[in-house]
């Protein structure tokens, strides 16, 4: 028994250190007629499911205006955000297309668009809050979304913050609602619109933390996909695709 | 309490969802049926490479959490060049734990048939494959059934799991929901009624083949 573990060890070691795969090009994705770009669906209004059970917001938008003017469909994939880059590196899909912001951590091991939008990160609690200033968060349990700028940002900057990960943000606003966290930190806008679209019951604290920078991600050596992408969002931006998807999710332009 | 009107209009999508882990369970099933029957053989058999191939499959199945295979096959065997759908994913991960599982009950099964059975039909001429197809097994069966049953009924849920490879079945179907409704309470009471129908059917069906093939016991 110990020979024949041991020997079963080795050949699946043997296998874990085999080559690994190559990119997806440009011309794959046009011949394949399909541009797949990942995001959470937990993400309102930049990505969620409708009361249709259909997949939209600005992020989608955006997503699949880049696939029109590249020539092929673009199909949205929703996926955790804890796994979303591990999805792009085994290449089970083309694109993240889900409001991840330009970090040079990110850009280590992936590439990225030029920014597609600007936004920051901001602090939620529940309206019935006394917390009113980022000091007032120290030791308290603060909610993240998992493997978000916002959890490296808390855990480096809130001296003995108590973080709880989440898987998106709407289990945020249930958490905070119920008292269960203190605080939680997310894109401004998405927080804000929690509030006004879905009456939650919290309210903003304090000024934005930090600003950030939108990309679409995609995995290095694409230089071809990355220009066509980028060139689809000049043209969006001139001709005033952009903004038309921009005032109709978000009320706001955020090139 | 209850928002019945949420439960009316989102029940159809759950439904749909609740399609796709039906389609995932019964692939599943079937070959970790098939799987976990060929493991138990191998466990049987007089040879001791293939004896010690089917105990080092059903060790490191069962010694390992099915999530963390789930995640190997399928961010993990694209580093290898193999890239398998979400659906495929699934379906594999599913069918191997799921054979693990079965191999030990077919196992158990097979043991528990005297081995005066085996004796007896070996003295009238049949061959050990015959012996086994048309003596053993069709015996070992009626023993192994109420436990097979219980690891279909395992699998049945253990599919949300597959939820987190971005697959849209019963339960990520629900919380991509949940995302744009708030209603986390309505939602998962939705999705654990449509569990429990499709799990309660499959033991329901197990039961009735149980008292078919105990008639001739009777």
């Amino acid at each position: 028994m110990k020979k024949f573990v041991f020997a079963g060890t080795l050949i699946l070691f043997m296998l874990l250190t085999a080559l690994s795969v190559s990119a997806k090009e440009l011309d794959a994705i046009k011949a394949e007629g399909e541009l797949s770009f990942a995001l959470t669906g937990q993400y309102p209004p930049f990505n969620f499911v409708d009361e249709n059970n259909k997949v939209t917001g600005f992020d989608v938008e955006i997503g699949q205006e880049i696939a029109k003017r590249i020539g092929v469909k673009g199909v949205p994939v929703t996926t955790a955000w804890d796994g979303i880059i591990a999805g792009l590196l085994a290449e089970k899909y083309d694109l993240i297309c889900g409001s991840m912001s330009i970090t040079p951590q990110r850009l280590e091991t992936l590439a990225f668009s030029s920014p597609y939008y600007r936004s920051g990160a901001q602090i939620f609690t529940s309206d019935s809050s006394k917390i009113t200033s980022v000091a007032d968060l120290k030791g308290k349990k603060i909610g993240v979304t998992l493997g978000t700028t916002y959890e490296k940002w808390v855990r480096e900057n809130i001296v003995d913050a108590n973080v709880r990960t989440y898987k998106g943000v709407p289990d945020m606003v249930l958490e905070a609602a119920n008292g269960r966290i203190s605080a939680f930190v997310t894109d401004k806008i998405v927080g804000a619109m929690a509030i006004k679209e879905k009456n939650a019951p919290l309210k903003m604290v304090g000024d934005l933390l930090y600003e950030e920078k939108m990309g679409i991600a995609l995995n290095l050596g694409n230089p071809e996909l990355k220009a066509a992408i980028d060139n689809a969002l000049i043209a969006m931006k001139e001709d005033g695709t952009y903004h038309s998807i921009s005032m109709k999710w978000l009320g706001i332009d955020v090139r | 309490m209850l928002d019945w009107g949420i439960i009316v209009h989102y029940f159809p999508f759950l439904l749909q969802g609740t399609v796709m882990t039906l389609k995932i369970s019964v692939i599943a099933l079937f070959f970790g049926f098939i799987i976990g029957l060929l493991a138990a053989l191998l466990k049987l058999s007089p040879n001791v490479i293939l004896r010690q191939t089917g105990a080092f499959y059903v060790w490191i199945i069962r010694s390992t959490p099915l999530l963390v295979q789930l995640f190997l096959i399928y961010f993990g065997l694209p580093q290898l060049g193999i890239d398998l759908g979400p659906f495929m994913s699934g379906v594999l991960a599913l069918a191997i734990n799921t054979g693990a599982y079965n191999a030990e009950t077919i196992r158990g099964g097979i043991i528990s048939v005297p081995t005066g059975q085996m004796e007896a039909a070996r003295s009238l001429g049949m061959g050990p494959t015959l012996t086994m197809r048309r003596i053993i097994l069709p015996q070992a069966f009626r023993m192994a059934i109420p436990a097979l049953g219980n690891n279909f009924v395992i699998l049945i849920k253990d599919t949300s799991l597959v939820s987190t490879i971005t697959l849209v079945e019963l339960t990520l179907t629900t919380q991509r929901l949940i995302g744009s409704t708030y209603k986390p309470f309505e939602m998962y009471l939705m999705a654990a009624f449509l569990y429990a129908i499709l799990t309660t059917t499959t033991s329901v069906l197990l039961g009735k083949l149980e008292n078919r093939i105990a008639v001739e016991r009777r």
